[in-house]
C-alpha cells in the first residue's frame, strides 16, 4: 500500500492540489486572492520534488516527466499569479484547472496503456479548453476556446477510432504488447493514434487551430499550452515510435518524413509572415515540433534523449517567451502586434532582456538552450540517415534565425517609445521570479547540459 | 606564472569586462576609461602570453583542456599555438583601436557600445583559440550576435536591414557547418577514444571521399560569406558601410580574418583530399574576386563602400594562396591578413573620421584635404600606399610572398594574381586622389587629427611598418603550425619554401 502511495504521490498532489485550491473558495475573499496561487504553487512543486527524491519504483520517464511538468506548473502558476489578478479572471477554478490539466498531462506522457492514453489526453485538454477561455471579457479567447476544442474533438474521435483499431487487430490494450502484434490493421490503427497526436501536436498539416488559439489565449495559458501539453503529447507520440515493430515503422517513415518535413516548412515560413507576436510563437513552437517529430523518427539512434533534453529547452524558452510577453502587456489585451514593441528593450530592460534570451534559444543560438538543442536533434536525425531532412532542417532553421532576430531589431534597433499605446501593467514578484529562473534555465541548460543529459541517459538506458 | 589559465583569461575577460559595463552607464567618459581600460588589460595578457611562451623558451602550443560535455565527447580546449597567437594579439590591438576610433557613435548609449565591442573581442578570440570542434562552433555562430547588435543599435542609414542580412548571410554558412561538425562528431564514433570533438583527433579520421567533399563544402561555405569569396559576397558591403566605425574595423579586421584563419586551421587539416581536389574552384573564385571587386571599388562613391571593395579582393587573394599548395605562398596569406586587418583598420577609422567632420563621406563633397590637415592626409596615404603593398610596408611583405608561391604552383596563377593587384592600385591610387588631393568640394572646416585620433593613427602606422620592415618574428611564430598544416595537406610537395 505504501509503495502504491509513493508512486503514485505526483497523481495524488496535483489531484488534491487542484481539490485544495477549489476548497480556498471558503476562504475570506481577500485572502483566498493571495493564498490559492500558492496552495497551487505549493502542490505543483510536490511532483518535482518526488522525481528527484523519490524511492519508488517508478519509471525513469515517469520522473523525468514529473519533474518537467512540475517546473512547466509551478512557472505558469508564478505567470498567472498577478497577471490574471490584475484583469478579473483570477479564482479558485482557474488554479484547479491548471493543476489537474498537469495531472492529465502526467498519466499521458507516462501512459503505457492505450486507455490510460486517451484519459490523460482528454483529461488535459478538457482543462485547457476552459482554461483558454478563462477570460470571460475577452471575446478572442473563447473564440479561441472554441477553435481549440472542435479539432482537439476530431483529434480525439480519430484518435481513440485507431486505438480501437489497434484493440480489435491485436486484442491488448497495452502500448507494447498491441503494437508489437504487428500486421496491416495495428500499422493502421497506429496511424491514425498519431494523426489524433499530430492535431494535439500541431504537426502540419493538422496545426491550423494553433495560431488562432495562441493569440486568443491569455499570455500565460498560452505559455501552459505550448509547453506543458506539447511535452506530454510528445511523450506519447516518443513512446509509440520506439515500440512500434520496425516493420511498421518502415510503413509509417516516409509519412512522418514528410509531416516534419512540411511542419518545419510551415511553421518557420509562417512565422516570417505574421505580424502578431503570439502568433508568431504560435508558428515558431509549430516548427519546434517539427524538429521534434524528426528526432522521433530517429528515436532508436539517441533521438530519445534528444528530443527530452529538446521538450526541457523548449518548455522554458516558451515559457519565457510568452511570459515575457504577458509580462509586457498593459491591462487589457495582451500586446500582440510587432510594431507595439518597438524600443522597448531599453524601457523595460529586465522583461524585455528575458524575451530575447528565449528568442535567441528559438532561434538556435549560442550559448543558449537552443543550440543544444539542434546539436542533439540534428546529430540523432543524422545518425539515423536522414540527412536530406535534416539539411532541409537546418535550412528552415535560417528562416527560424530570421523572424526571432526580426522581434529582437524591433526591441532594440527601432525608435518611438513615446508613441507607445500600453505601458505594461505591474508583473508582480512571482512572475519576475519565473521570467528570472526560466531566463537562467535558458543560459544555464545551454552552457552545461551535461548533468540533464545524465540525467536522460540514466532514464533512457533503465 | 606560467600555470595561470591565460588563454580562458583572454576569452572571459572582455566579456566580464562587457557585462560589468551596465555599470557605468551613467557617465560616458566613465565608460569610455574602462572600456579601453579592459582593451588595454587584453592586449597587455596577450603579449603577456607571448613573453612567456613565445618568447625566449618557447612553449608553443599552450593547452587549456577540461572536460565539458563528457556524454557527447565534447571538450573545453583551448590551445594557442604560433598561428593563433599572431590573431590572438592582433584581435587584442584592433580592440584597442575600437575604443579609440570614435567619439559620436557612442554618444547614445555608451555602456551598451562599448560593452559589445569588448563582447565581440571576447568571441573572436574563442574562435582563434578553440580547438575542439564543438566549441569552436559555438564561437564561431556566438561572434556574429554581439555585431549583429552593433550593427543595428548604432549603425548608420538602413542599419537594422543591413544587420539582418549580415546575420543570415552568415547564419546560413554556419548552420551548415555546424551540421557538418555534428557529423564529424558521429564520424569519430569510430575512433578508439569513442566520440570526440577533438581537432588533432578528427584529423586522423579516415572519411569516405564523398563525405569528405561534402563536408568540406559545408565548411568551406561558412567560411567563404565569412572571408568573402566572390559569389557570396553580397552582405559585406552594405554592413561595413552602415556599421559605426568600430564596428568595420571589427569586421574588417577580426571577422573576415576569423574567415580565412579557420580555412588554414579546421578545412584543410580536416578535409586534405578534399582541400586538395577544391583548389582550382577556391583559386578562381579567391582570383576572381580581385578582379571583381576592383572593377567595383572603382565605380563606389562612397568612401567606406570603396574600401569594404577592396577587402574582397584582398581576402580573395589571400584564399587562392591558402589553397594553391605552396607553403611561401601559405605563410604570405597569413602575413596578408594582419596586414589587411591594420591597413583597413586604419583606412576605416580615417573614413569615419570624414564622415563625422563633413557629414558624408561621398567622394563628391571630398578632396583637397591634403591642404586642410597634412596630418590626416599623411596617414591616409600611408594606408593606401600599405594596402597597395609598397615595399617596406606590411603590404608588400604578404604580397610577394603570395605572388611568389603562387607562380611556383602554377604561373597562370601567378600571373593574374600580380595583375590583379595592378588592378588594385588603380582605385587605390583614385581613393588617394579624390579625397586628398585637387580642389576642396565641401565648404566645411576639416580639423586635423586630435590627440587621440592621433594616438590610434600612429599606432597602426607603427604596426603597419613593423611587419613590414621586420615580419622576420611573424613568419617564425606561424613557420611550425604551418609547416604542419601543409605537410598534412600536401605531403607530396612537401614544405620546401
Amino acid at each position: 500500500m505504501a509503495a502504491v502511495l509513493t508512486d503514485l504521490a505526483p497523481h495524488l498532489a496535483l489531484a488534491v492540489g487542484g481539490l485544495a485550491a477549489l476548497g480556498t473558495a471558503w476562504l475570506p475573499r481577500a485572502a483566498a486572492r493571495s493564498l490559492t496561487p500558492v496552495v497551487a504553487a505549493l502542490f505543483a512543486l510536490l511532483p518535482g520534488l518526488w522525481a528527484v527524491w523519490t524511492g519508488g519504483e517508478a519509471s525513469g520517464m515517469t520522473r523525468f516527466f514529473a519533474g518537467l511538468l512540475s517546473v512547466i506548473t509551478l512557472a505558469v502558476t508564478g505567470l498567472l499569479a498577478r497577471f490574471a489578478d490584475r484583469r478579473g479572471f483570477a479564482g479558485d477554478a482557474l488554479y484547479g484547472l491548471v493543476l489537474w490539466s498537469a495531472l492529465g498531462m502526467l498519466l499521458l506522457a507516462e501512459s503505457t496503456d492505450w486507455i490510460m492514453l486517451l484519459l490523460g489526453l482528454e483529461l488535459a485538454s478538457l482543462c485547457l479548453y476552459a482554461l483558454v477561455a478563462a477570460r470571460t471579457d475577452d471575446g478572442l479567447g473563447a473564440e479561441a476556446a472554441l477553435k481549440y476544442f472542435l479539432p482537439g474533438a476530431v483529434g480525439l474521435a480519430v484518435m481513440t477510432f485507431g486505438v480501437s483499431l489497434v484493440y480489435a487487430a491485436s486484442g491488448s490494450l497495452d502500448i507494447a504488447d498491441s503494437l508489437a502484434a504487428g500486421g496491416p490493421l495495428v500499422a493502421a490503427g497506429l496511424a491514425l493514434a498519431l494523426v489524433g497526436l499530430g492535431f494535439k501536436l500541431s504537426l502540419a498539416p493538422v496545426h491550423l487551430w494553433t495560431p488562432d488559439v495562441y493569440q486568443g489565449a491569455p499570455a500565460p495559458v498560452a505559455a501552459f499550452l505550448s509547453t506543458g501539453s506539447k511535452a506530454a503529447v510528445a511523450a506519447a507520440l516518443l513512446h509509440l515510435c520506439a515500440e512500434a515493430p520496425p516493420e511498421t515503422m518502415d510503413v509509417l517513415a516516409p509519412a512522418l518524413v514528410a509531416v516534419a518535413a512540411l511542419t518545419m516548412a510551415v511553421g518557420n515560413l509562417g512565422a516570417l509572415l505574421q505580424k502578431s507576436v503570439k502568433r508568431m510563437l504560435a508558428f515558431s513552437s509549430i516548427g519546434q515540433m517539427g524538429y521534434l517529430a524528426m528526432a522521433a523518427l530517429a528515436v532508436n539512434d539517441g533521438g530519445g534523449e534528444a528530443a527530452l533534453y529538446y521538450l526541457a529547452a523548449y518548455a522554458l524558452m516558451d515559457l519565457g517567451a510568452f511570459g515575457a510577453v504577458g509580462a509586457l502587456s498593459g491591462d487589457g489585451p495582451d500586446r500582440d502586434a510587432i510594431e507595439s514593441y518597438r524600443g522597448l528593450g531599453y524601457v523595460y530592460p529586465w522583461r524585455c532582456g528575458a524575451l530575447c534570451a528565449c528568442l535567441l534559444s528559438l532561434a538556435g543560438l549560442p550559448p543558449t538552450a537552443g543550440f543544444m538543442g539542434k546539436f542533439l536533434v540534428f546529430g540523432a536525425a543524422l545518425r539515423a540517415g536522414y540527412v536530406g531532412l535534416a539539411v532541409f532542417g537546418i535550412l528552415m532553421a535560417v528562416v527560424g534565425i530570421f523572424y526571432a532576430l526580426r522581434l529582437v531589431a524591433t526591441l532594440y534597433m527601432r525608435q518611438s517609445v513615446e508613441a507607445l499605446p500600453v505601458l505594461p501593467a505591474p508583473t508582480g514578484p512571482a512572475a519576475a521570479a519565473v521570467l528570472w529562473a526560466v531566463s537562467a534555465g535558458v543560459l544555464a541548460l545551454g552552457l552545461f547540459p551535461g548533468p540533464l543529459l545524465a540525467a536522460i541517459a540514466s532514464i533512457v538506458g533503465e | 606564472m606560467r600555470q595561470l589559465p591565460w588563454l580562458t583569461l583572454l576569452v572571459f575577460w572582455p566579456l566580464a569586462a562587457a557585462l560589468a559595463m551596465p555599470l557605468l552607464r551613467r557617465s560616458r567618459e566613465a565608460c569610455r576609461r574602462f572600456a579601453l581600460g579592459a582593451a588595454l588589460a587584453e592586449l597587455a595578457l596577450a603579449g603577456l602570453v607571448v613573453l612567456l611562451f613565445a618568447a625566449g623558451r618557447p612553449d608553443l602550443p599552450v593547452v587549456e583542456d577540461a572536460a565539458w560535455i563528457p556524454a557527447l565527447g565534447i571538450r573545453y580546449t583551448l590551445a594557442c599555438d604560433g598561428l593563433s597567437l599572431v590573431f590572438v594579439v592582433l584581435t587584442a590591438f584592433i580592440g584597442v583601436c575600437c575604443m579609440l576610433t570614435s567619439r559620436h557613435d557612442d554618444a547614445s548609449r555608451p555602456a551598451l557600445y562599448h560593452a559589445l565591442i569588448l563582447a565581440s573581442l571576447a568571441t573572436v578570440q574563442g574562435v582563434f583559440l578553440a580547438t575542439d570542434v564543438f566549441l569552436f562552433a559555438l564561437f564561431w555562430e556566438a561572434q556574429l550576435i554581439p555585431v549583429f547588435f552593433l550593427i543595428g543599435v548604432f549603425g548608420h542609414g538602413e542599419r537594422m536591414r543591413v544587420a539582418i542580412k549580415f546575420f543570415l548571410f552568415s547564419a546560413v554558412g554556419g548552420l551548415l557547418m555546424f551540421l557538418a561538425v555534428i557529423a564529424l562528431g558521429i564520424h569519430s564514433a569510430d575512433l578508439p577514444d569513442g566520440p570526440t570533438f577533438a581537432l588533432f583527433d578528427l584529423t586522423r579520421l579516415s572519411l569516405p571521399v564523398s563525405t569528405g567533399r561534402w563536408l568540406f563544402a559545408a565548411f568551406v561555405l561558412s567560411f567563404a560569406i565569412k572571408i568573402p569569396l566572390v559569389p557570396v559576397h553580397m552582405w559585406l558591403p552594405d554592413a561595413h558601410t552602415e556599421a559605426p566605425t568600430a564596428g568595420s574595423l571589427i569586421l574588417a579586421g577580426l571577422l573576415l580574418k576569423t574567415g580565412g584563419y579557420a580555412l588554414i586551421r579546421f578545412a584543410l587539416p580536416l578535409f586534405p583530399e578534399a582541400a586538395v581536389a577544391f583548389a582550382p574552384l577556391l583559386t578562381i573564385l579567391g582570383l576572381l574576386g580581385l578582379f571583381y571587386a576592383s572593377a567595383v571599388a572603382l565605380a563606389q562613391e562612397d568612401v567606406k563602400r570603396l574600401i569594404a571593395y577592396s577587402s574582397i579582393g584582398h581576402m580573395g587573394l589571400a584564399v587562392a594562396a591558402v589553397v594553391s599548395g605552396s607553403r611561401l605562398a601559405l605563410g604570405g596569406a597569413v602575413v596578408m591578413m594582419v596586414s589587411h586587418a591594420l591597413t583597413s583598420g586604419g583606412l576605416f577609422a580615417q573614413a569615419g573620421m570624414i564622415g563625422e567632420r563633413l557629414g558624408s563621406r561621398r567622394f563628391d563633397v571630398l578632396g583637397g584635404i591634403w591642404n586642410k590637415a597634412p596630418g590626416f592626409g599623411a596617414a591616409f596615404l600611408f594606408c593606401i600606399l600599405a594596402a597597395a603593398a609598397l615595399p617596406g610596408l606590411s603590404g608588400f611583405v604578404g604580397e610577394a610572398m603570395m605572388v611568389f608561391g603562387l607562380f611556383r604552383v602554377d604561373g597562370l596563377a601567378g600571373g593574374f594574381a600580380v595583375a590583379g593587384m595592378a588592378a588594385t592600385l588603380i582605385y587605390l591610387l583614385r581613393l588617394a586622389r579624390d579625397t586628398l588631393f585637387g580642389p576642396a568640394r565641401s565648404g566645411l572646416p576639416f580639423p586635423d587629427l586630435d590627440a587621440r585620433e592621433t594616438a590610434l593613427l600612429v599606432s597602426l602606422v607603427l604596426a603597419i611598418l613593423w611587419l613590414g620592415l621586420f615580419p622576420g618574428p611573424v613568419l617564425q611564430l606561424v613557420a611550425s603550425p604551418l609547416d604542419a598544416v601543409a605537410g598534412h595537406v600536401w605531403p607530396v610537395a612537401g614544405t620546401g619554401m
